[in-house]
């Protein structure tokens, strides 16, 4: 009796020869688990600092006063910033920047202090390597810390000297301070800003290439298809059956980097968990759908995964972390806008770091399961109109066969 | 030496037989150079809107906000009234910061007390926070300063020594090699040479687990060439392509989307040799181990994006932790990007990327050694056959 209400063809019947299938495919299997969660341990590992702290720079000091000594203990003093080497010229220390070994130069010019105190208004020059833009704004952001401090220091020292009280003094240092308050990453840490944007657009890649593989094994026998058809018992149980197996190991591999990413790196999750387990679901549907869809519309398999590697490898610059999507021309906005990634890290972002209010927080959910609908009505149309040329074909080969056959 | 000009003739034959190597190498390199740039184009993030929340309504708070917006950085494109409904405006994505200007900032200013305003910045995207805290931070200083400076010459300090005490020692930072600071400017040399990697190694690892059609048709008259020969032709196929393909992606391409290059022709060619080595080394291990053209496929296209970031560009190597950064080194693009960018971006000799040329070279070594033993073993003989046959 059970063997029989086991064999009733539906839904289950194809999920669990989906199942098998993965199970008697170590590369597959191997490919949606373990080489995900590789790249994405190994990317956690790279970031794991969170944040880029003591990057080395060298100082070339030609005045070697008190003052420019305590310049160089200020500099080497912020988080940012850290004096590797002494610079015995300037050319030595532009070498040392196109070897890589520091991103900046300090130089500070001989006659410094004494210049200073006459009022002639001396430069500090900081060379720096903006070529590494993250990292040459990094180093800028110490020293224009810490030549600052120091100038205030004597401007404080300039004004009580001429009789100014130290309280106005030190009003009149700063007139219009400017308190900013970094909205929603405080620290400015990377982990939360682009480790979390990277392992979405990481496991994108994986599941529309593997989805196009998995399905473009079974659309190049033809008849494979018919056979799932008649497995599922119809066409929208034998597609759920069939895509529905990857679902929930993608959501499984998602969920241990979220798991790593939340309980370990602590980001936060100001928003909803729910709404954001529904965004990762839908993110993971469409993604799957589109690898589907790529596999029916391309032959052979290999051109399906390889449409969807181009697609989806350079996707990352389009989604908007690195370069906000605010400032790309109509082309990159548009194509950007296409990708089920650029919504999912839109939601992403609301509800980790920027706790969005519910209102607000619909829009790239809505879109995504716009993709969804979208995706599957299309693979479901594909597979109806191969179908019926099938049977057109069928019907077409029929009568010429009875006339061949004597 | 003939033999091997047989494999590299071959090889090079299959590069235009195979589809999907054809695809791959010649197609894919072309539409890569049109598409992965798009996003980078406008090079820099102009005008980002903020709103300001001026709590003061004086002229000193208008002009303040005029300046501000004057900036290419930054523009005010909203007046709201209180910071809450301002930070809806942000959540909605509608603006990147708010500008809060308290109440009696005028006043305070005029009277010589400290006037702070307050910023809040979307750190939610960092060029966005960036841009928007640089630029008025930028403006509040030069205003500040200009009101010190009045202030001063008005009790009747000298200008110029009223301009030295408000700024003593000026902090002039030069940005080198990128003046712009654009960030086409600097992505876009790393992830050409990412790029160029990725295809060749797609294109390499394709080549080496598709079957061939069958090569020259005298083959059967001279016997099968030599392991060392079979590897050398193949890597001549393969440098004779990218002699093509490399030069494109490195100067071409840079010339046409406006970067700078300082770097001279020469030393970025002679740089490249062992980086097609060690990249065509490393996508026939890749065919070894995998076999199958679509796996081969598969894994590369999950694996080869995030090398980017091993790479010290986009976070720097220094805070990478010194296991991983070792083992990054096996993949020739971490030693590549930061050699191909300091030689054409930052006009560094040769010499100062020796450690990246011999890395590369040893790579180069490292994979075409494997490869060799590998070629070796599929030499010999299959010892059931040979009881077959005995039998």
């Amino acid at each position: 009796m059970l063997a029989r209400r086991e064999l009733r063809p539906g839904f289950w019947l194809v999920f669990r020869r989906e199942i098998d299938w993965l199970r008697r495919r170590p590369f597959l299997l191997a490919f949606v688990t373990i080489v995900p969660l590789a790249l994405m341990a190994l990317l956690t590992a790279i970031f794991s600092a969170g944040l880029a702290t003591r990057l080395p720079i060298a100082v070339l000091d030609l005045d070697s006063s008190d003052l420019s000594r305590s310049i160089i203990r200020m500099v080497d003093a912020t988080p940012d910033t850290a004096v590797a080497v002494r610079a015995g010229e300037l050319a030595e220390g532009r070498g040392m920047i196109l070897s890589g070994k520091v991103h900046g130069l300090l130089m500070l010019p001989q006659n410094l202090e004494r210049d200073v105190f006459a009022g002639r208004r001396p430069e500090v020059v900081f060379f720096y390597n903006t070529q590494t833009l993250t990292i040459g704004n990094l180093t800028l952001r110490g020293v224009s810390a810490a030549v600052p401090t120091a100038a205030a220091g004597i401007r404080l020292s300039l004004r009580t000297a001429q009789g100014q009280p130290i309280e106005e003094a030190e009003a009149a240092l700063s007139p219009i301070p400017v308190q900013t308050h970094a909205l929603f990453n405080p620290t400015l840490n990377y982990v939360f800003f682009l480790l979390a944007a990277i392992l979405p657009s990481l496991l994108q890649i994986v599941v529309v290439t593997a989805s196009a593989y998995s399905v473009g094994i079974d659309v190049e026998t033809r008849h494979r298809l018919r056979i799932l058809r008649r497995l599922g018992g119809g066409l929208w149980p034998a597609m759920a059956g069939k895509v529905l197996p990857y679902t929930v190991v993608f959501l499984m591999v998602l969920g241990l980097s979220d798991a790593v990413l939340f309980g370990i790196l602590e980001l936060p999750l100001r928003g909803r968990g729910w709404l954001l387990d529904i965004a990762g679901l839908l993110f993971i549907l469409s993604c799957q759908f589109l690898g589907v869809l790529l596999a029916l519309l391309l032959k052979p398999t290999a051109s399906a995964v390889s449409v969807g590697t181009l697609l989806t490898s350079p996707a990352f610059g389009f989604m908007g972390i690195g370069f906000p999507r605010l400032g790309m021309d109509a082309f990159a906005y548009g194509f950007g806008a296409i990708l089920p990634g650029t919504w999912y890290l839109t939601a992403r972002i609301d509800q980790t770091i920027r706790g969005t209010p519910l209102d607000l927080s619909w829009k790239p959910i809505l879109v995504l399961l716009a993709f969804v609908v979208g995706f599957a009505g299309l693979v479901a149309l594909r597979l109806e109109s191969m179908r019926a040329h099938a049977a057109r074909d069928a019907a077409g080969a029929l009568p010429a066969l009875k006339e061949a056959l004597p | 030496m003939k033999k091997v000009l047989t494999v590299f003739r071959d090889e090079f034959r299959r590069i235009f037989a195979l589809r999907p190597v054809f695809a791959v190498l010649i197609v894919g390199s072309a539409f890569y150079a049109v598409f992965y740039p798009q996003p980078y184009l406008n090079e820099a993030l102009r005008d980002v809107p903020i709103a300001i929340v001026d709590g003061d309504g004086t002229s000193v708070s208008r002009e303040l906000a005029r300046r501000i917006d004057a900036t290419s950085d930054i523009a005010v494109t909203l007046v709201l009234p209180d910071l809450v409904s301002a930070q809806r405006e942000v959540y909605a994505r509608k603006i990147f910061g708010i500008l809060v200007i308290p109440k009696n900032f005028e006043r305070d200013l005029l009277h010589g007390r400290a006037s702070p305003i307050a910023l809040y910045a979307d750190a939610s995207y960092f060029l966005v926070y960036q841009r928007v805290s640089g630029g008025v931070t930028a403006v509040a200083r030069t205003v500040g300063a200009e009101v010190e400076a009045a202030r001063l010459i008005g009790i009747g300090v000298d200008p110029v020594l009223a301009n030295a005490a408000s700024d003593p020692m000026q902090l002039t930072a030069v940005p080198l090699f990128n003046p712009q600071g654009g960030y086409a400017t600097y992505v876009l040399p790393g992830a050409f040479v990412l790029l160029l990697q990725q295809i060749l190694l797609m294109g390499v690892g394709l080549l080496g687990a598709l079957p061939g059609p069958v090569p020259a048709e005298n083959a059967t008259d001279c016997p099968p060439p030599g392991p060392f020969a079979t590897v050398a032709g193949k890597m001549l196929a393969y440098l004779l392509l990218e002699a093509v393909i490399l030069p494109l992606y490195l100067l071409a391409l840079p010339y046409f989307y406006g970067l700078p290059r300082l770097g001279g022709v020469v030393p970025i060619l002679i740089f490249a040799v062992p980086f097609v080595l060690s990249v065509s080394g490393l996508g026939l291990v890749v065919a070894a181990i995998f076999k199958n053209p679509l796996s081969v496929q598969l894994v590369l296209a999950a694996i080869g994006w995030p090398f980017f970031f091993l790479a010290g560009f986009a976070w720097p190597t220094e805070v990478i932790p010194p296991a991983v950064h070792m083992a990054s080194l096996l993949v020739p693009s971490t030693s590549a990007i930061n050699g191909f960018t300091r030689l054409a971006q930052l006009g560094a000799p040769l010499a100062d990327v020796r450690a990246e040329f011999l890395m590369l070279w040893g790579l180069a070594l490292f994979y075409g050694g494997i490869v060799w033993i590998l070629e070796v073993r599929r030499r010999r003989p299959d010892r059931r056959n040979v009881r077959i046959a005995v039998a």
